[in-house]
């Protein structure tokens, strides 16, 4: 079939490109940011395709609140992009209400129930004026805290509008708003809300399965199968928009994909990253449509022609679309989705392994198997004629690439080839660690300690990556290269806890509970990431906490090894040293209630004073060594 | 009738600010005169009345800051290979040479005190680790030890062969003023109990350690006043004790709370400088500080932050003319230029408010017949030059010392906070969690800083900048505070500031 042809079947438009172009206004394009729920179903009657659906557990569980008549109202929180528009709606129709009075523009809407009570939905509090927000938040305040039971309100809003609403209202009022601290608690995770406010926040799913859920929408939806007889994919021609859908659906690779990409995702969460649903569509959508040389970056199936004649298929690889490669810097750091997935550094991250393999891995001998096996095979996406191009030239080291940014093409190529291994690379392949592609070379370890604490039965933490965290962690107490293991130093300078080097060991806590004393590694009771809890003293008060993010976790394990990269360092070391002030703070309220049983007991105080001084032996390991100072009699 | 300065040519900036503030005692050198003071005062800690005398004797610890600091023979005489018994002759041969004669000849206790000289010697490196600028060049009697407890505090001093006296170098009075100022907050005396309790403990193993090197006290030939502090209250003096009760509050160890005490001290000292100077001149406008908050990309607040400090750097000179020429605008300059001698009479006047012209009789006495509104233009002028020298230098080295002011990535000195002073900040102002708008807003009250574009609206209605440009600078201070592990983001709208101790303990 040569272009002509294409170019008739193009005009009559490939078969599956109403739903490319509907699947197309679910990608990072920049007017689908607001109102998005609006735009979706207007377009969804333009396209008449099947709309793509997304189970919502978080609707199951409003709408049996409401149904069990319990009195009260209900928040809807979340950040943009959650779906609060949609929960909202759904709840309206699923109540009964008419899609077309959802539709009227009035603010405020009621809605009459079948057992005799009125829900007001507001679907957006952030466009109340302050009188019908106040006229709202009073309803809030009396359904939930007076014994308002004839009327209850839902409302929607984000995180921080709703707490400022709150804020301002009390302020007016002169007084601080009873529920203002409630929420604010629900949000950060800490707090309990009263029996009648039921705060449904979309920001708390799980996001690996948010992610799982909507990639199989989307690669799984029935409208590819129109695909089937399309042109573009026939006769040798590979269309990338296909070839990337079916390399999410991973029958090729077992899920590989789909699972180190919910491994990234559950990284960001632990890291503090949200990601609302909306962005998953459009981290989803991008992944299959993305293109560099489309307009918006997103490509229709007229595109796919031009770049199969061109040979620039290949740039529309499902790997750098990931990574938002295909838009601009500026777009692609609007959506938290690619900001959070830039922080891995996956493409400037590499190994010199993975680097030689491909730089040199085509001619070397010594590689060639390895070279075959994992870029070789791919010839869509990994070892194509104009990649192995791009590397001969490089190595033949032609005059232009010796000119200044005359290897740009190659470098380029290769931080693409870097993408595609981390999600390609076997777990077995043991000499080529799939997370040392990542700037998160430890996050394999981090999530098995998380899922080992996860277990019912909870599973010891491994004893390597125990030793490792304790290393660093006496490495950071101490500002000192040591070894140690065993036990942790909770050392001071004697003066501020900044100082670089801490050479006094206030207090020494063995880096296993034992007898109630020492570190214990448990899952936090909310999000699942494992805490250091260090204990000086037994009970309760005697221990102090330390949240590992995985970010944290990665910081104490680079430095156990001996390095410490500056990129990310400074927060975590702020943390650490906070951390660590906080051990201090503890031994010295310890050392007080000591003291004070001591006085009971006369002839310790003016003796000797005992200072414990850190030293290093030669194979690195410290010991504490007792200094006595005399005090004068 | 005014209050008599001793040992001034004439009073102008004591009367608008205190006798004295000075630029050259930053605020570390202010919090440890404090801590004599206080010292000096245990048992009614922060509680005299306005009226009352504040008398105290500070110690000077000839002993202990002479081993720290005028002592650099430890490190070359632990490394000799001989045996415990000769370093110790040795070394005690080399410190003897140095030694001022003031309560230091005898040394010999040291070897009962410790069990070998390495000891000693760690003991020693220790203690300089921690001490403030003990690597500068200043001289040794004006270096000093970590506040550890009340046998670390001492005077600075100027030791020469006449003996060992205070020159007012670096303990200026601020530390005096700065004692004065809380006992005159409405809280004072709770915050000197707390004071008391947490760092004049002389238990802590670190005071004890200290106390070995040093043996007994030593203290100062006599009790003297303090200086002279012009206001019975002001807004300020209830700020800095509140903020000091804040830090005192949280959950950390008291060493790292000195910091951020002496931050505290520099911030709310510098607003004070500001705002009597404003007050002085009539202008009854906020302080107002316009901070740049330095990120990668240049940012158009750095202008305006720029001019911001030229503005408040302009305050205090400007108070010193208006408080010398305001002597114009009263009933009793007019009475006087209405008499039978008016220079006289006019002289006089002068004479009980600033203290000048001297009286006749001193050796030149020739400003009898000058005319009451020459004497006024020549005492401004002696009085900005004078100001110029120190008094008008107190914003340029707070400023700068407390992190609030920088030349970084620039030519001229704006106000770009730096990582510490957010901390302290946060530290001070964030009992546990706080909106982050919330803490904007709260550091615009407090101390007059304008960040983001709610606290500065007023500029953009000015049209001094764009808003944008504002709301970008607020977004840099968001992304620093997550960088100091400060700031936890709910979702794209919401964040909070958190204090990493602010957890409170019931002690």
């Amino acid at each position: 079939m040569d272009a002509s042809q294409l170019s008739g079947q193009c005009a009559s438009s490939p078969p599956a490109s109403a739903w490319v172009r509907f699947l197309r206004s679910y990608g990072p394009t920049p007017n689908n940011s607001n109102l998005f729920d609006e735009y979706v179903t207007g377009a969804l009657g333009r396209a008449k395709v099947q709309p793509i659906t997304l189970t919502s557990p978080q609707l199951d569980k409003m709408k049996q609140r409401i149904a069990s008549g319990l009195p009260g109202s209900i928040l809807i929180a979340g950040t943009a992009g959650d779906g609060k528009t949609y929960h909202c709606r759904s709840l309206w129709t699923s109540l009964g209400g008419n899609p077309r009075d959802w539709d009227d523009p009035s603010l405020v809407k009621k809605l009459p129930l079948s057992d005799g009570r009125c829900a007001i939905f507001v679907k957006d509090l952030s466009e109340l004026s302050d009188e019908l927000s106040d006229d709202a938040l009073g309803l809030l305040e009396r359904s939930v805290l007076g014994s308002e039971d004839s009327e209850f309100l839902v409302v929607a809003a984000n995180h921080g509008q709703i707490l400022e609403r709150l804020r301002d209202l009390g302020f007016r009022q002169g007084r601080v708003h009873p529920l203002r601290k409630p929420v604010q608690d629900f949000f950060l995770l800490s707090g309990q809300v009263p029996d009648r406010l039921a705060i449904y926040d979309l920001s708390k799913t799980a996001h690996r399965q948010s992610l799982e859920e909507v990639l199989s929408a989307i690669a799984g939806h029935p409208e590819w199968d129109s695909c089937i007889k399309c042109s573009l994919q026939s006769a040798g021609r590979i269309c990338p928009i296909f070839e990337n859908r079916e390399r999410l659906l991973g029958a090729n690779d077992g899920g590989r994909f789909v699972r180190r990409l919910g491994d990234l995702v559950e990284v960001a969460r632990l890291n503090g990253w949200h990601l609302p649903v909306r962005d998953l569509l459009a981290l989803a959508a991008n992944m299959i449509l993305g293109h560099s040389d489309a307009r918006e970056g997103l490509m229709a199936c007229g595109d796919v022609a031009r770049h199969q004649d061109a040979g620039t298929a290949e740039h529309g690889n499902l790997y750098d679309n990931t990574f938002g490669v295909n838009l601009s810097r500026r777009r692609a750091l609007d959506r938290p989705v690619f900001k959070a997935l830039a922080s891995f550094g996956i493409g400037e991250e590499t190994s010199n392994g993975a680097d030689g393999l491909l730089v040199y891995g085509a001619d070397d001998q010594k590689l060639a198997n390895s070279f075959f096996r994992l870029v070789g095979s791919d010839p869509i996406y990994g070892a194509t004629p104009s990649y192995l191009a791009a590397q001969q030239h490089y190595l033949e080291g032609e005059e232009t690439a010796r000119l200044e940014n005359g290897a740009a093409e190659f470098l380029g190529r290769l931080a693409a080839q870097r993408r595609r291994l981390f999600f390609t690379l076997p777990e077995t392949e043991t000499d080529y660690p799939f997370w040392e592609m990542t700037a998160f070379r430890f996050a394999g370890d981090y999530l098995d300690m998380t899922v080992a604490l996860a277990l019912v039965e909870r599973k010891p933490v491994n004893e390597t990556v125990r030793a490792r965290i304790v290393r660093g962690l006496n490495r950071v107490m101490t500002g000192l290269l040591i070894e140690n293991t065993d036990r942790i130093f909770v050392a001071s300078s004697g003066g501020f806890t900044q100082s670089k080097i801490s050479v006094l060991c206030d207090t020494e806590a063995p880096s296993r509970r034992l007898g109630g004393i020492g570190m214990s590694i448990r899952p936090d009771a909310q999000t699942g990431s494992p805490t250091l809890d260090i204990a000086l003293a037994q009970g309760s008060t005697g221990s102090v906490t330390f949240n590992l993010s995985p970010v944290r976790f990665e910081f104490l394990c680079r430095v156990a090894e001996g390095s410490l990269p500056g990129s990310f360092s400074n927060e975590c070391l702020e943390d650490m040293l906070a951390f660590k002030a906080k051990l201090l703070r503890k031994a010295e309220l310890l050392r007080a209630l000591r003291q004070n049983e001591d006085e009971v007991e006369p002839g310790e105080e003016d003796g000797a004073l005992t200072l414990s001084f850190i030293e290093i032996e030669q194979n690195g390991h410290a010991f504490s060594r007792p200094v006595t100072v005399r005090i004068g009699s | 009738m005014r209050k008599q300065i001793e040992g001034v040519d004439f009073a102008v900036d004591e009367h608008i600010w205190g006798h004295r503030l000075y630029d050259e005692q930053l605020p570390h050198l202010a919090v440890l005169e404090f801590l004599g003071v206080l010292g000096s005062n245990v048992n009614n800690p922060l509680q005299a009345a306005p009226t009352e005398r504040v008398r105290y004797r500070p110690q000077r610890q000839i002993r202990l800051r002479g081993l720290l600091f005028n002592n650099p023979y430890v490190e070359s005489v632990r490394e000799r290979a001989i045996p415990d018994e000769d370093k110790w002759k040795a070394w005690k041969e080399l410190f003897a040479d140095d030694a001022t004669g003031l309560g230091d000849d005898d040394m010999n206790y040291l070897q009962q005190v410790f069990l070998s000289f390495d000891d000693f010697a760690k003991a020693i490196e220790l203690l300089r680790s921690s001490a403030f600028e003990a690597r500068s060049n200043k001289r040794w009697s004006s270096k000093f030890v970590f506040p550890f407890g009340p046998d670390a505090l001492y005077e600075d001093l100027r030791v020469d062969s006449g003996g060992a006296s205070n020159d007012r170098r670096f303990f200026a009075r601020t530390g005096e003023l700065m004692y004065l100022m809380l006992c005159r907050a409405a809280r004072g005396p709770e915050l000197g109990q707390k004071l008391i309790e947490r760092i004049f403990n002389s238990k802590v193993p670190m005071n004890r350690l200290v106390k070995a090197l040093q043996g007994e006290p030593q203290l100062a030939n006599d009790a003297r006043d303090v200086g002279y502090l012009p206001y019975t209250s002001h807004p300020r003096f209830d700020r800095l004790c509140e903020d000091w009760l804040a830090i005192l509050s949280r959950d950390m160890p008291i060493y790292d709370a000195l910091e951020h005490l002496i931050t505290s001290a520099g911030l709310n000292l510098l607003m004070y400088f500001l705002e009597c100077s404003k007050t002085q001149s009539g202008d009854a406008e906020p302080v107002e500080i316009v901070c740049e908050i330095v990120s990668r990309e240049r940012t158009k607040v750095r202008a305006l932050s720029g001019d911001s400090y030229q503005i408040n750097q302009a305050l205090s000179l400007r108070a010193v003319r208006t408080a010398v020429e305001q002597i114009k605008l009263t009933d009793v300059w007019s009475a006087a230029l209405g008499s039978e001698d008016p220079e006289g009479e006019c002289a006089k006047l002068l004479r009980a408010w600033f203290q000048w012209p001297p009286a006749s009789g001193d050796d030149e006495s020739d400003y009898e017949h000058i005319s009451g509104d020459e004497l006024v233009r020549m005492l401004a002028e002696k009085a900005q030059s004078r100001h110029e020298q120190h008094f008008g230098k107190i914003h340029a080295a707070w400023s700068r010392a407390i992190g609030l002011s920088s030349r970084r990535l620039a030519r001229r000195t704006r106000y770009a906070p730096n990582d510490r002073l957010l901390k302290t900040l946060v530290v001070t102002i964030v009992d546990e969690r706080m909106q982050f708008d919330e803490f904007l807003h709260e550091v615009r009250r407090r101390y007059g800083l304008v960040i983001g574009d709610a606290e500065g609206a007023h500029l953009v209605r000015e049209k001094q900048v764009d808003q944008e440009a504002l709301s970008e600078n607020r977004g840099n201070l968001e992304m620093r505070l997550v960088g100091l592990g400060l700031v936890r983001r709910l979702s794209d709208s919401c964040s909070f500031v958190e204090n990493p101790f602010g957890s409170k303990v019931d002690d």
